[in-house]
C-alpha cells in the first residue's frame, strides 16, 4: 500500500494493482500520467477524486471504476469506452486477485449543502479486507463489515470529522486503521489518540505521503505491517 | 554599703530590635548614656573625670577619660556613646500557625478561604544572658480575621485579650537567666477574600536591671570639699610632733586615696618622705583621718604634703529594650476551576470522542504543593487509556509525581466511573502553584451510545493544598451538575408489508420493506411478522436473509434481526410462504435499542 497524501492510494497484490482515487490537488495531479497501473477506481466524480484517471487509463491500459456520474465524466474527458466500468451499489467487480464491492455513500457539497453519491469500497486484494471510504459523510454498511483495514476521511467540511471516523472504527473493529484527507494536522493525531484509546485492539497508522505499508498474513494467520 | 550617699555613675544603655515579617531580625542598634549624678545636697564636685580606661571596644568612646568638669549639687552630667551589636539580649519568635490542630514540622501559614482555620499562635521571650530580665510587656495585635480568641497557656506572666483595643498583653513575666518565656494563644481564623492577611503586629519592651550591653567599667575621680592640713606641736624641747589631718567636709561619702608628708630639712637639702599612705579610707561626712610622725628640729618643721582624695561613687546599670515585629503575612488558599466538554453535547445513540478540558486555577494568594482532582464520569461513557491524560503547568507538560488512577480499573461503559489526577510535591519538580497559575487537565472519554431521556452529570472535586499539608483548599461541584449533552435525534423505523399472489397455487409472495427513516444509527433491530396457520415458509429473496421460523398458537413467527441500521438503511425482503386457506394480515413487530 503506498500513500499519496489526500486520498490517494495504490494497493498491490501479486500482479493486480489498484490506484484509487487519483485525484487532483491545487490544479495539479498527484499522480503523473505515466502511472502504471491495472486498476483505477473512483468514489465519486469530483475533481479531488476523479482527477487525471482518465489519462492515467489511457496511458496504462487501465479499467477506470466508478459510479455513473464518474464514468461519465471519464468519458467525456476521452476516456475509452473499453476502460470504464460502471460501479453498481453491492455489485461486485472482480477480476482474478482482486474483488470490490461498492456501496452507496454520501458526500456533501459544502457549496450547495446538498449531497451526491460517493462510493464506499470493500477491497478483498491479497487475502486482505480493505474497506476504503473514499470521500464520505456517512457510514453505511461499513460499520458490520469485516475488515482488516479500514481507511477513512477524517477532515471535516464535505466528510468525516474525526469523531465520526473514530465511531465507525469502534464498530469496525479492523486490525489497522488509516485516516487519511485530513485540513489540519492535529486531525489525524486526535484520530490516532482516540483509537489507542477507544478502539479495543485496532492499530491506528497516520502516513505521511509517500510512504508504503508493506501488509501480510504471516504464517497465514498474523496479521504483519511494516511502514518504510 | 554605707547609707551615706556616694556620686552615682549611671549607664542606660538601650538597644531597638527590628523582626521583620518572616521572622528574622532586619536590624538590631544600641547606644548608651553615660552620667554622673551628684548626689549631695550642698556639695559641688569638680575636676570630675569619668575613667573608662578599658572595656571601650564596640563603643565609639575614645579617650579613657571623660571630662564631665564640676557637677552642682543636686546636679547632673551626661554623654552618649555608640554601641554596635549583632543581637539583642532578648529573642523573640512567634510561630503562627494557621492550622494549629495538625502537628508538622513548619508551621501552615496560609489560611483557606471560606473555612475554619485553628489559629494557634506561640510566642517565644528567650533571655540570652546571665542575668535576670524582668519588666517584660508584649503587646500583639490580634487580625481582625481571629475571633474566639482563648490565652491557652502562659509559662509565666499574665496575658489577657482587651477586645477592645484587640491586643494580647502579656506583662509580669520575669525571666531567670538564658530561660524563656511561652505564651500560646489559640483562635479562629477565617477569610472572607483572598487579600493577604496579616499576622498582628508585636512590640515588646524589657528591662534588664544590672545588664549592659557595652564592656565598660567606669569609675570617677573628682574634688569636693575636704579639708587638709599638718599641725606640728613640740612636744619635748626641739622634738615635735607632726600630724597630717584629713576631714571630710561633704555630705558624701569621698575616699582618701593616698597621703603623703615630705620635710624640708632645716639646713636645705632633699626634703624627706615621713609619710606614705595608701589607705583607701571611706570617709563618711564629717570624718577625720589623720597620720603623724616626730622629728628633731630647732626650728618648728616645714612640711608639705600631697593628699589624693575623690568621691566615692557607685556604678548603676541597666539595659531598655525594644522589639518590633513587623506582621507576618498571611496568604488564602482558594481555587477555582472549569470544566468544559468539547463538544458539548453528543447525539444520542451514537458513539462520540468527547474532549474534557479541565482548568483549576489557584485563585488565592498562596502557593500551591499537592493539586488533586477527582471527576466524576456517568456511566454510558468509556473512560479514557491513563496513558492519553495529560497535565499541563504553565503551559508545559507537567512530568513530576502525577498520579492517576481511574476505578474500576476499566473502561467498561456500563458503569460510571472515577478519575482521581493528583499532581504531587510541586515543589521538588516544577515549584509550587503560584497565585494565577492553573493546572491543566485533558482527556478524552467516548460517549457510548447515550439515552436522550437520560442526563448525565459529571460532577467534579477539585482540591490543592500547600506545604506543608493543612487544611485542603476546595471547590466542589453540585452533584448534579456538568452534564454531558445529548442531543436528542429521533429514530424513526418504517416496516411495510405487502401480501401479493404467488405463482403456484396456495403460494403467497410476502414483501416486507423495513427502512431506518430517522436521524440516528439504530442497533439490535428485530422484526416480526407472523405467518397464519396452514401457511408454511419456504424461501425468502435475498437469500441471506433466512428469518428464524418459530411455531406459535396460532401459526408461525419470522424473526429477522440486524445488529445496526444506519440513517437511510433499508432492507427490502421477499419471502415466499405456502398453504392453505385464508392469509389473514398482521402488521409486523419492529423493536430496537
Amino acid at each position: 500500500m503506498t500513500y499519496y497524501g489526500h486520498s490517494t492510494f495504490r494497493l498491490e497484490a501479486g500482479d493486480v494493482s489498484l490506484l484509487i482515487n487519483p485525484g487532483i490537488r491545487n490544479n495539479e495531479p498527484i499522480i503523473p500520467n505515466d502511472h502504471d497501473v491495472r486498476v483505477i477506481a473512483v468514489t465519486n466524480h469530483a475533481d479531488d477524486a476523479l482527477g487525471n484517471a482518465t489519462e492515467i487509463a489511457v496511458n496504462s491500459k487501465a479499467w477506470i471504476l466508478g459510479n455513473e456520474a464518474t464514468i461519465q465524466k471519464a468519458s467525456a474527458q476521452g476516456g475509452k469506452s473499453w476502460l470504464l466500468h460502471t460501479l453498481r451499489p453491492e455489485v461486485p467487480y472482480e477480476i482474478p486477485g482482486m474483488k470490490v464491492t461498492p456501496y452507496s455513500l454520501q458526500r456533501l457539497n459544502p457549496e450547495s449543502g446538498g449531497r451526491y453519491e460517493n462510493l464506499g469500497l470493500h477491497i478483498e486484494i491479497g487475502k486482505m479486507k480493505i474497506a476504503y471510504l473514499g470521500d464520505t459523510v456517512v457510514r453505511g454498511p461499513f460499520g458490520q463489515l469485516e475488515t482488516d483495514i479500514l481507511i477513512t476521511p477524517v477532515g471535516g467540511n464535505d466528510v468525516f470529522e474525526v469523531k465520526d471516523a473514530t465511531s465507525l472504527c469502534i464498530d469496525a473493529q479492523p486490525r489497522l486503521t488509516i485516516p487519511m484527507k485530513w485540513t489540519a494536522p492535529e486531525q489525524p493525531q486526535k484520530f490516532s489518540k482516540y483509537i489507542e484509546q477507544f478502539g479495543r485492539g485496532t492499530i491506528p497508522l497516520v502516513l505521511q505521503s509517500g510512504q508504503i505499508v508493506e501488509i501480510e498474513w504471516a504464517a497465514g494467520n498474523e496479521f504483519r505491517y511494516t511502514v518504510n | 554599703m554605707s547609707e551615706h550617699k556616694s556620686v552615682i555613675v549611671d549607664l542606660e544603655e538601650t538597644e531597638k530590635t527590628n523582626i521583620n515579617e518572616f521572622g528574622e531580625q532586619a536590624s538590631a542598634e544600641a547606644a548608651g548614656v553615660v552620667s554622673v549624678n551628684n548626689v549631695s545636697e550642698r556639695c559641688r564636685i569638680w575636676n570630675v573625670r569619668v575613667l573608662v580606661p578599658e572595656g571601650r571596644e564596640g563603643t565609639n568612646i575614645e579617650e579613657e577619660a571623660l571630662s564631665a568638669g564640676e557637677v552642682d549639687a543636686g546636679g547632673k552630667w551626661e554623654t552618649g556613646y555608640s554601641i554596635a551589636v549583632d543581637a539583642p539580649i532578648v529573642t523573640f519568635t512567634e510561630v503562627y500557625d494557621t492550622n494549629g490542630d495538625m502537628e508538622t514540622e513548619e508551621a501552615h501559614w496560609a489560611y483557606v478561604m471560606n473555612k475554619d482555620n485553628p489559629v494557634k499562635i506561640t510566642l517565644t521571650i528567650k533571655n540570652e544572658t546571665a542575668g535576670q530580665l524582668d519588666n517584660i510587656i508584649l503587646n500583639k495585635t490580634i487580625p481582625p480575621e481571629l475571633t474566639n480568641i482563648i490565652i491557652e497557656s502562659a509559662k509565666s506572666g499574665t496575658a489577657e485579650f482587651d477586645e477592645g483595643t484587640r491586643q494580647v498583653v502579656w506583662k509580669d513575666l520575669v525571666i531567670y537567666p538564658n530561660e524563656d518565656s511561652v505564651l500560646v494563644i489559640k483562635a479562629n481564623g477565617r477569610a472572607d477574600s483572598t487579600e493577604v492577611a496579616n499576622a498582628g503586629e508585636i512590640v515588646i519592651t524589657y528591662r534588664g536591671e544590672d545588664q549592659q550591653r557595652s564592656s565598660l567599667k567606669p569609675d570617677m575621680s573628682a574634688l569636693t570639699e575636704y579639708l587638709t592640713g599638718i599641725e606640728t606641736a613640740e612636744t619635748e624641747p626641739n622634738e615635735w610632733e607632726c600630724i597630717l589631718e584629713c576631714s571630710n567636709e561633704s555630705d558624701i561619702m569621698v575616699r582618701l586615696d593616698k597621703a603623703e608628708v615630705y620635710l624640708i630639712p632645716e639646713d636645705g637639702g632633699e626634703k624627706e618622705k615621713k609619710i606614705e599612705e595608701s589607705p583607701r579610707f571611706e570617709m563618711i561626712p564629717s570624718q577625720e583621718w589623720s597620720a603623724k610622725f616626730e622629728v628633731s628640729s630647732k626650728s618648728p618643721p616645714k612640711c608639705t604634703q600631697e593628699v589624693t582624695y575623690t568621691p566615692m561613687n557607685t556604678v548603676t546599670r541597666r539595659v531598655l529594650g525594644t522589639i518590633n515585629k513587623v506582621a507576618q503575612p498571611i496568604p488564602v488558599a482558594h481555587v477555582e476551576y472549569t470544566k468544559e466538554f468539547d463538544p458539548p453535547e453528543v447525539n444520542s445513540f451514537d458513539k462520540t470522542p468527547v474532549e474534557i478540558n479541565i482548568e483549576l486555577k489557584n485563585a488565592g494568594t498562596a502557593k500551591f504543593n499537592d493539586i488533586k482532582i477527582v471527576d466524576n464520569l456517568p456511566d454510558d461513557v468509556m473512560p479514557p487509556k491513563t496513558e492519553h491524560i495529560s497535565a499541563l503547568i504553565r503551559g508545559e507538560e507537567f512530568t513530576g509525581d502525577f498520579e492517576v488512577v481511574v476505578d474500576p480499573d476499566d473502561q467498561n461503559p456500563e458503569v460510571p466511573h472515577t478519575i482521581t489526577f493528583h499532581l504531587k510535591n510541586l515543589k521538588d519538580s516544577v515549584g509550587e502553584l503560584e497565585p494565577g497559575d492553573s493546572v491543566k487537565i485533558n482527556y478524552a472519554i467516548m460517549a457510548w451510545r447515550n439515552r436522550p431521556e437520560k442526563e448525565y452529570p459529571s460532577p467534579i472535586q477539585c482540591y490543592a493544598n500547600t506545604y506543608p499539608e493543612g487544611i485542603t483548599a476546595d471547590s466542589i461541584s453540585e452533584s448534579d451538575t456538568h452534564k454531558i449533552g445529548i442531543m436528542y435525534k429521533k429514530r424513526r423505523i418504517s416496516a411495510k408489508k405487502a401480501i401479493n399472489k404467488g405463482s403456484g397455487a396456495g403460494e403467497y409472495s410476502i414483501l416486507l420493506v423495513v427502512e431506518n427513516k430517522g436521524e440516528v444509527t439504530v442497533e439490535n433491530v428485530k422484526v416480526i411478522d407472523w405467518i397464519p396457520a396452514g401457511f408454511s415458509y419456504i424461501i425468502t429473496d435475498p437469500a441471506e436473509e433466512e428469518p428464524a421460523v418459530s411455531a406459535t398458537s396460532d401459526g408461525s413467527n419470522m424473526a429477522w434481526a440486524w445488529t445496526r441500521m444506519n440513517p437511510g438503511d433499508q432492507k427490502k425482503l421477499r419471502v415466499t410462504v405456502r398453504g392453505e386457506g385464508e392469509y389473514e394480515r398482521r402488521e409486523p413487530e419492529v423493536t430496537t435499542e
